[in-house]
């Protein structure tokens, strides 16, 4: 518990608040998910895992690397499971076709979490700068999805806009632009080695040299885009949530 | 139609829809039958007359006075049998004699038809059959009651009426049904029948040939009737279940949004067409395919709502089916 609040002592603030309304996006999403259609199980549990993803912030031992790449895996399992969700719910508006069970959603995240595990338990810790790679592969993934999911969220949107619940998918949309602003802008950050990782991995070389003073101004933008567009999502993805479970109540 | 003598019934009134030509006449031929059998059909009478179990004359004669005789008449007669169930067969046994007057009743050449007496100057018409030496018969008869008086060569041979079994030498009963209101004559003039007597009908035609294929034609146009009629009717349901299907798509369109019509289309194929809605089991399964779709669309209020809707206008449907 010490070494929880000490742990906290030192997360920055901003950082924490967004941690805990990921948390809370995550539970209203996870409990969405239970007595829904299988498709909202897999956007919901990947909604989950983000927080899941997001919680190294007030992980007591996210000192230990491979617990902190893990953060990484599961963030990116999220992404894939949201997707998953959202390529079910359009191949639904195209051909009415719901197959599957809930069970194998479920049964399938875990068994990717716990593979993403036996990987990093088989191979030697992660280094800093190794912690950074799987940092960005996650983002780019991210992003990559993020776009993928808005013309999949477009495309519902055009086939179902006269339903009841299309209104959820604008929020929907709303939601992956921002997660798109949110690892996009860290990803550029990491790109170009302007990330705070690069930056303390850097300060402990001393034939490496950073171009980030000539940047500055977007660097602090990105770095600006990154927090606010991070925050906003985890709001937008907990009033999304609300707002579908309303109009599906 | 003709109003022949009873004679001597043998049967009468006999439903003609179970019995089968061939057995009847087979039936009074080894049974030497002489007499005649009128078969009674709304649109038109046969007769056919025996003697000692041949059949010499076959007679159709229809409603509006159309007469047909031997193979004709017979293969009319298996038309109207296996055709109708209304007929009616009456059977009177004659005396051999009365027998021949009937048959040359039948077979004769017709000079006057359904004259009225009144207008008939029956003084000049007797005179005229003497002068021509005609024979053949004078036939007179009411609405109800019917006398024939026979000719050979201008004389008179006798009286046959009603009730009589043989033929009488007296006229007062011809005389008094020429008296009676609306009495009508007919005149037959024979061409000497006494060579037709020797004829057998059954001998010349194959009856059995002639009723299976009464028969078969009859069986023939009762599928043709038939698959009409399951044609009528399948259009007729195939209608109706468009009709339903419509009002499926539009109460689930009007919950869903126009997603809805794709949906229907969906769940009805998977249960194999909108036939599906007539079967309470595929009903079932399509409801539920309707309900698990839209739950992902509306919320669990309107779908309540929803599947109440059709619940009620598939069962409303059904029930006007």
């Amino acid at each position: 518990m010490e070494q929880f609040i000490e742990l906290l002592s030192q997360v920055n603030t901003f950082e924490l608040v967004r941690t805990i309304f990921w948390g809370l996006a995550g539970a209203i999403s996870f409990y969405f998910s239970i007595g829904n259609a299988r498709v909202w199980t897999s956007i919901s549990i990947g909604f989950f895992l983000i927080f899941l993803g997001q919680a190294y912030a007030i992980n007591p031992w996210v000192h230990y690397y491979k617990l902190s790449a893990f953060h990484n895996i599961v963030g990116t399992v999220a992404i894939v499971v949201i997707t998953h969700g959202f390529l079910e719910y359009y191949v639904f508006c195209r051909t009415f076709e719901i197959s599957g069970k809930k069970v194998a959603v479920y049964l399938f995240s875990l068994l990717i979490l716990v593979a993403g595990g036996l990987f990093l338990f088989v191979n030697p810790t992660p280094s800093p700068n190794t912690i950074r790679n799987f940092k960005i592969v996650e983002n780019a993934i991210w992003v990559f999805l993020s776009i993928m999911n808005l013309e999949l969220i477009r495309k519902i949107y055009v086939a179902i806009k006269d339903s009841p619940i299309s209104k959820g998918f604008i929020a929907f949309g709303i939601v992956f632009f921002l997660i798109f602003l949110w690892r996009g802008s860290e990803l550029y950050l990491q790109i170009f080695q302007w990330d705070k990782d690069w930056q303390d991995i850097i300060a402990v070389m001393t034939d490496e040299v950073s171009d980030i003073d000539k940047f500055a101004d977007r660097v602090q933008i990105s770095t600006l885009v990154n927090r606010y567009a991070g925050f906003l999502s985890s709001l937008s993805v907990g009033g999304t949530f609300i707002y579908i479970y309303r109009l599906l109540r | 139609m003709f109003l022949l003598p009873k004679g001597n019934p043998l049967f009468e009134n006999l439903a003609v829809g179970t019995l089968k030509l061939p057995e009847v006449l087979a039936k009074l031929s080894t049974g030497n039958f002489t007499g005649y059998a009128s078969f009674v059909f709304q649109e038109a009478t046969i007769t056919l007359v025996f003697e000692a179990g041949k059949v010499v004359s076959a007679l159709h004669e229809e409603e509006n006075g159309n007469r047909q005789t031997g193979l004709e008449a017979l293969t009319a007669l298996c038309h109207l049998m296996v055709g109708t169930s209304g007929g009616t067969l009456n059977v009177y046994k004659l005396s051999k004699d009365l027998t021949r007057c009937i048959h040359a009743l039948l077979q004769g050449e017709i000079l006057y038809k359904a004259q009225e007496l009144k207008l008939v100057d029956i003084k000049a018409l007797l005179e005229k059959i003497g002068s021509d030496k005609m024979s053949g018969c004078l036939r007179i008869y009411t609405d109800e009651r019917s006398t024939i008086i026979f000719y050979k060569d201008g004389a008179p041979l006798g009286f046959f009426h009603d009730g009589s079994q043989d033929i009488e030498t007296s006229s007062s009963e011809s005389q008094k049904i020429a008296g009676l209101p609306g009495a009508k004559i007919d005149l037959f003039t024979t061409q000497g029948v006494e060579h037709l007597m020797g004829l057998n009908l059954l001998e010349i035609i194959n009856i059995q040939n002639i009723w299976e294929t009464a028969v078969a034609l009859q069986q023939s146009e009762i599928n043709r009737i038939n698959t009409a009629r399951e044609e009528r009717e399948r259009k007729n349901i195939a209608g109706k279940l468009e009709e339903l299907e419509d009002q499926v798509k539009t109460i689930v369109v009007e919950s869903v949004g126009r997603v809805g019509r794709g949906i229907v289309d969906k769940e009805l194929n998977d249960q194999g067409g909108n036939s599906c809605l007539l079967d309470e089991t595929n009903v079932v399964k399509f409801l539920a395919g309707v309900e698990r779709s839209a739950k992902l669309l509306i919320s669990a209020t309107s779908l309540k709502v929803m599947m109440e809707q059709l619940s009620r206008t598939i069962t409303a449907a059904k029930s006007g089916h």
